[in-house]
């Protein structure tokens, strides 16, 4: 049975996606596309508790197998693994197999106010209040359960009034004298929510504030840690302003500030990155994506939709940092079976997530974890990438089925992953010049707890489909490279191409307007020696695009640079390119389509 | 640069033959069974195996496993030139598809369609299929724990082995198809404390049933087509360490330091029309029991020296060194290479002579002892190969064969010789009895039928498929006429006689007299083809084309001369002569500048189109020469022609683009459709896959293996170093830049009877050396002078100072 407030990705989705990304191809090196709205208020957000995210949250969702079809996990119909003695279940297994890693939220989902049939339960002050067949005892005492367990408990609400809790406008506002719901929406109850599910708030109205502080209490009061607020836009799928709940975002910062208890609030889903600014400051994680659940036979898919996480993560990987993370979604790896995935795929799924700073929050059966799951789960030294409080890592070759990821750790080592998207074998290979150092490095195989010595200039493995290699990387020697302008005037521009500013850029600016043929041709490159190099490209692309490089009479590679997340962010991506002894050209040709706007080269001075 | 010496890279042909008749292995097919019970081979009393060193001269590698799913892309081949094996290397899953050349459906297929043309299906006119699948599961071995994974495919000794580290212990396992043991042997062994659990699975892809044999020693399966065609294959595994045993219907093997899997399968085909190309003596099934379980009392190591001594001096007959590539190029894999020799436009001279190289292991491989190889060669990945992995003969079967002599591999040409010998008699039977069918629209307008004749598609049946193809008769016979005059084998030449003379009396029936008015404004009368199809564009009711005229007049003079050699035929031989004086040849269109493809100015068909039947007097042909032998005109409209066809095609098409422009002496365009042929193919796009298969995308994203771009091209590469014609010899015709500063070739095949070894350095020739396989004297063009050679067959002749 559809539901109204379930995140179910609908096939049609994508257009509009593909649509803006579009008007964003066309503005190519503008500014954003869309300034954020100041629609917030104004006064000054209260710090939110000062050790909330500090790290990305560990921990279990109901929402995986509640949105499953997995044989017997929803025996009362959609959505129906949601009741107490399951969350209990899952969380007694939490503490007994994951707490030591630190796994320690145990987040309920949607449906805690809702009947099998997904008749929705509110208090009489148009509160969300547990459905008694599913929470039989309410939420406090599965709270307190929890923590009984020295765990974290989490809650879950989408964003807005909810239609059914509208009351014909008659519902009064707890603790807030005069206020009802007629107050806090608008006149012509406009809607709001991924789902159209609720109306907006309107917070012009004071007793909006209230009617969320008031809900904000109630978890408090109940015990709970962590609020997953959904349906939130410019995201979900909805854009325009009555989609906009930026607004609500920063209420429920201030209502949480005022309840006190501290909650971690994270957004969901597939955020508009946009407003990053906004997520980042008003709450404490954000889905970057859709759902990874494919609402299948199993609780996943490879192809529906963990492999979309390669695609979107790196224009969010600058978003990211203590305080607010970039959450992938949970992380299904844990049982072979039931995720519907490959050792393969399980362990690319775990590599992606921990480079990114994602959570790790599973939504696996914890009673049925098999052994392969178990240890991808409770990889300390992965865990221990994923918690170092560095940046994300982000491709640092461009897009394709073969892909090498990296970041630099806080204490100067690099992580460095590579994966194979395709559906065939293949080997990946990391040259140490993509990462600026050069020579012997000695490595650390993450995933297989072993140290494979000291590895020269580069590193190469035979990757299954799908699958993925991670490391922990200690460089020796810096790389030197001689860099080139793509605005210097001894480079060739033709049709479109054009300098333009850019204050991120070195130079102070970028060759953009690579489109529909035009180029940029960097003349006189030159080395020593002939030879394949990496050549490192700077560039700035608020979306994916692609272009063609080559060097001198080469046919070059038509390759996909990763977005950088914005026009002003310049990011470095490295390809291999033969040059020669003397002087080179190094072509940038944007073909028949939109390319990224090219900043600079970097060419290694020696071999 | 140094001269290879004889002793390593130039063994003689006899010293070749006398290594194989110790292994035991120097059978011709005539008469006897494809797949058929061998006495014990002689074994190598020493180690034939080339040192590492050595051996790494004639590899390609790679750094990843193929996928179970792109086993055409990806699989690495194998063969005994019979049975053929695509070889996945994954740790955790060795997977094999095996096909046995033999393994067709289908038969005569004699009865035409309404349009007087042959059915083309699966069932009537058949395809080649696989014969099984063999997986050895080892679930312990996962990839994603595998670190310094390397496979290689070792050219010069027949091998792909497969190297790995798990938690630092090396392991490491070798394939090979012996053609002396009529085995593929898998054998995997490791360091240390590595052992091997798991389980052996042979499966039909027919859907048979595997049983085990009661005490254990081996899986087997047996079966037949509707057609008659039994068949069945046998696998059986042993192990100095650990257990193995049957479980159900697979074989399990549980902590085995080292393991050994020996595989054999096959048919009662036999290459006789009398008995319908069937051996009733034989049964597959059991014959490929005795056949695992005998090699099996041999050691692993004997299996291996058996083998390798058996395709080693093959091999070794020629050598290429096309200059030394980079450090960089050398530090990439295969495939990694081939991507940077596109992305870069860097010459890579050692990959390109390795590709030649490639070319000539699957011709060792598909084609000794067998039928020979079709669109696939025996590597197929499934049972609806396209156009039924056949024998295609407008230009496929032909391009296949074209390096065989050139490129020192002239034992494998007997499997193309030996296929049209034995199809003769149905090809005539049915020719006589079919073509003149009324509905046939290329029916012989005198109404006379005689000789054979076949479709554009032929099967192992005596069958033909699709369309008459009437010119595909004399093409057959220039490819079968060529190597009489690589090895002036007279033997040989009395052999391929009957299918020669064949062709010429089907040709006396098919001509049709027309009359043409000359530039002068005379007018003569000539004799042309009759109403036919320029294969496979423009009009299908012309006559007089170029492609038929051309066969026809080349058909004509390798009779003259295989009658007067034989001293058979005199009269007819006189009369064809006459015949062959009357014959149109083509013109130059004053319309296109082009050497005319129809008896029109105009061009009616694809002007880009692959096909170039044309330029057949070209090449394969070597009527129009670019050494003024030829009239000036006739060499610039075929330069013309050559030009407006475009350099973008693909494979097979580039291959044969390639070899006209060597003949035109234009060694920069020759080279770079070579370097075409190595793009790589992507998502089925035209070009090398990982693997080096030559893929032909059919419809976007569909690409699909053709064997003869595999082959076509080392030819080119051969005919760019050496152009030969009886009685002459023309050194680096179109020597490319890439390949001018230094380089070598020894075992080149040339006709008129000799073999050359060349050398150059900045694109002069050094040194060259011709040895007499037969023939007596020819003229030698080396840097732009020419001297007489006169040897007598088995004598050399070293030439310095050139």
């Amino acid at each position: 049975m559809p539901s109204p407030t379930t995140p179910r990705r609908q096939p049609g989705t994508r257009v509009p996606l593909v649509a803006a990304a579009l008007g964003v191809l066309l503005a190519a090196g503008a500014a954003p596309a869309q300034a954020a709205p100041t629609t917030v208020a104004q006064a000054a957000p209260t710090q939110a508790a000062a050790d909330i995210a500090q790290r990305p949250f560990m921990g279990w969702t109901s929402w995986t197998m509640q949105s499953s079809k997995y044989p017997g996990l929803n025996p009362d119909g959609d959505y129906s693994y949601l009741t107490e003695a399951n969350v209990l279940k899952q969380a007694d297994a939490l503490a007994t197999k994951l707490k030591p890693y630190g796994y320690e939220y145990v987040n309920i989902d949607a449906g805690w106010w809702r009947d099998n049939a997904w008749v929705p339960r509110f208090d009489q002050y148009a509160r969300q209040t547990p459905d008694p067949v599913r929470f039989p005892r309410g939420m406090q005492a599965v709270a307190e359960h929890i923590h009984g367990k020295g765990l974290k408990a989490g809650i879950y609400l989408p964003v807005g009034l909810e239609k059914e809790a509208y009351a014909n406008g008659t519902a009064p506002i707890f603790n807030a004298p005069g206020c009802t719901t007629a107050n806090i929406v608008y006149p012509d109850l406009r809607t709001t929510n991924g789902w159209d599910s609720a109306y907006k708030l309107n917070f012009d109205n004071p007793c909006a504030q209230k009617y969320i502080d008031s809900q904000a209490q109630l978890f408090a009061d109940w015990g709970y840690d962590f609020l997953k607020l959904d349906g939130v836009g410019p995201g979900s799928f909805k854009s325009g302003d009555n989609y906009d709940n930026v607004a609500d975002v920063a209420a429920w910062q201030r209502a949480i500030a005022t309840a006190g208890r501290p909650i971690h609030l994270e957004l969901s889903w597939s955020l508009d990155i946009n407003h990053a600014a906004d997520w980042k400051r008003y709450s404490n994680g954000w889905r970057i994506d859709t759902d990874v659940e494919c609402y299948c036979n199993t609780l996943v898919s490879w192809e529906n939709s963990v492999d979309d996480r390669f695609d979107d993560a790196p224009a969010w990987s600058r978003k990211a940092g203590p305080g607010g993370w970039n959450d992938l979604d949970s992380l299904n790896v844990g049982n072979g079976e039931m995720d519907g995935l490959t050792r393969a795929e399980r362990q690319s799924y775990a590599t992606l997530w921990a480079i990114s700073k994602s959570p790790l929050y599973t939504g696996d059966d914890l009673t049925r974890l098999d052994d392969y799951g178990l240890s991808l789960l409770t990889n300390r030294e992965v865990i221990a990438i994923d918690q170092n409080g560095g940046a994300p890592a982000r491709p640092v070759t461009p897009a394709g089925d073969q892909q090498v990821w990296g970041a630099k750790n806080p204490d100067g080592s690099y992580t460095v992953a590579l994966f194979n998207l395709g559906d065939a074998p293949a080997s990946v290979t990391a040259h140490w010049a993509s990462f600026g150092f050069t020579g012997n490095a000695s490595v650390r195989d993450v995933w297989n707890r072993r140290d494979l010595g000291t590895q020269r200039n580069a590193i190469t493995a035979a990757l299954p489909a799908h699958g993925s290699r991670l490391f922990t990387v200690r460089p020796g020697t810096a790389l030197t490279s001689t860099s080139y302008e793509a605005e210097a005037s001894v480079n060739t521009l033709t049709g479109t191409a054009s300098v333009g500013g850019c204050d991120a850029c070195s130079g102070g600016q970028k060759v953009g307007n690579l489109y529909v043929g035009g180029t940029v041709r960097f003349n006189e490159v030159t080395v020593r020696k002939d030879g394949i190099y990496t050549v490192a490209v700077s560039y700035v692309s608020g979306d994916a695009r692609s272009v063609q490089v080559s060097s001198n009479s080469g046919n070059g590679s038509y390759l996909k640079f990763p977005s950088t997340g914005d026009w002003g962010t310049v990011e470095t991506v490295s390809v291999q390119l033969a040059l020669k002894a003397g002087a080179n050209t190094i072509t940038f040709d944007s073909g028949t389509w939109y390319s990224p706007d090219i900043d600079r080269i970097a060419v290694p001075q020696t071999l | 640069m140094e001269m290879p010496s004889t002793r390593d890279n130039h063994p003689s042909r006899r010293g070749f033959l006398t290594l194989a008749a110790a292994a035991g292995a120097a059978t011709a097919l005539g008469g006897l069974p494809a797949f058929a019970a061998t006495p014990a081979p002689r074994r190598p009393t020493t180690s034939p195996m080339l040192a590492p060193n050595v051996a790494a001269k004639n590899q390609l590698w790679w750094r990843a496993p193929g996928s179970a799913t792109s086993m055409i892309e990806q699989g690495l081949p194998v063969g005994n030139g019979r049975l053929g094996a695509l070889a996945s290397n994954d740790p955790s899953r060795e997977f094999l598809t095996i096909t046995d050349a033999t393994l067709w459906t289908g038969g005569r297929n004699d009865t035409l369609d309404g349009d007087g043309q042959f059915p083309y299906g699966r069932e009537d006119f058949g395809s080649l299929t696989m014969l099984a699948t063999l997986t050895v599961d080892i679930p312990g071995h996962d990839l994603g724990a595998v670190d310094a994974y390397r496979r290689t495919l070792d050219l010069a000794q027949g091998l792909v082995s497969t190297a790995y580290d798990i938690a630092g212990v090396g392991y490491r396992r070798e394939v090979f198809a012996s053609r002396p043991d009529d085995v593929i042997v898998l054998h995997f062994t490791s360091q240390g404390a590595g052992t091997y659990t798991g389980t052996v699975s042979l499966a039909g892809t027919h859907g048979e049933s595997t049983t085990v044999d009661p005490t254990g020693r081996y899986a087997s399966f047996g079966a037949s087509f509707a057609n008659g065609l039994r068949y069945g294959a046998a696998v059986t595994a042993h192990s100095g360490t650990g257990t193995v045993a049957v479980s159900g219907t697979s074989i399990s093997f549980t902590d085995c330091r080292d393991l050994t899997v020996i595989v054999s399968g096959g048919t009662n085909y036999a290459p006789t029309a009398t008995t319908g190309f069937r051996d009733e003596s034989v049964q597959p099934q059991r014959l490929a029991r005795d056949k695992v379980l005998a090699a099996a009392r041999a050691s692993v190591r004997e299996l291996l020296h058996t083998h390798v001594a058996d395709v080693r001096p093959a091999f070794e007959r020629f050598a290429i060194d096309l200059g030394a590539s980079s450090a960089g190029q050398r530090e990439l894999d295969t495939w990694e290479r081939v991507q940077a020799r596109w992305r870069d436009n860097v010459p890579d001279p050692e990959l390109e002579a390795a590709y030649l190289q490639f070319g000539r292991y699957l011709l060792i491989s598909g084609s000794r002892g067998s039928l020979p190889i079709g669109l696939q060669g025996p590597w197929l990945d499934g049972n609806d190969p396209d156009w039924m992995g056949d024998y295609h003969s407008d230009v496929n079967i032909q391009m296949t064969y074209w390096p065989a002599d050139r490129a020192g591999l002239t034992d494998t040409f007997d499997a193309y010789a030996d296929y049209c010998v034995a199809q003769l008699p149905v090809w005539t039977e049915v020719t006589q009895r079919l073509f003149n069918t009324s509905t046939n629209r290329f029916r012989n307008t005198s109404g006379r039928v005689a000789g054979w004749a076949v479709a554009f598609s032929t099967n192992p049946y005596g069958g033909s498929g699709w369309w008459w193809h009437p010119s595909g008769n004399a093409w057959l016979c220039q490819n079968l006429f060529e190597h009489y005059e690589y090895t002036q084998d007279r033997g040989y030449l009395a052999k391929i006689y009957p299918v020669v003379k064949g062709a010429v009396e089907f040709w006396e029936t098919r001509l049709v007299t027309a009359t043409v008015t000359d530039a002068s404004g005379a007018t003569r009368e000539v004799l042309v083809a009759d109403r036919d199809w320029s294969a496979e564009h423009g009009p299908q009711d012309t006559r007089g084309n170029t492609y038929s005229q051309e066969l026809v007049w080349n058909l004509f003079e390798n009779y003259h001369t295989a009658a007067r050699v034989l001293g058979r035929d005199a009269d007819h031989a006189r009369s064809v002569d006459a015949l062959r004086k009357r014959l149109y040849l083509p013109e130059v269109s004053p319309t296109t500048g082009w050497l005319q493809e129809w008896m029109s100015p105009d061009n009616l068909g694809e002007t880009t189109h692959r096909h170039l039947s044309p330029l057949i007097g070209l090449f394969p042909g070597d009527r129009i020469r670019p050494d003024g032998s030829t009239p000036a005109a006739i060499v610039a409209g075929a330069t013309a022609l050559l030009t407006a066809r475009g350099m973008n095609s693909f494979g097979w098409a580039n291959a044969w683009r390639s070899l006209c422009w060597a003949r035109l002496k234009d060694a920069e365009k020759a080279y770079q459709l070579v370097v075409n042929n190595l793009r790589p193919s992507t998502n089925g796009s035209n070009g090398s896959a990982m693997n080096l298969f030559d893929i032909y995308e059919t419809n976007p994203g569909r690409g699909i293996f053709q064997i003869d771009a595999n082959l076509g091209t080392p030819a080119a590469i051969v005919e760019m170093l050496l152009y030969s014609r009886p009685g002459h010899v023309e050194l680096l015709p179109a020597l490319p830049a890439a390949w001018a500063s230094a380089g070598s070739v020894a075992g080149v095949g040339v006709r008129g009877g000799f073999t050359a070894d060349l050398s150059w350095r900045d694109g002069r020739v050094t040194q060259a050396r011709l040895t007499s396989v037969g023939g007596r004297s020819t003229t030698v063009l080396a840097n732009g002078r020419s001297r007489q050679v006169n040897l007598r067959p088995g004598e050399s002749v070293t030439l310095r100072n050139l």
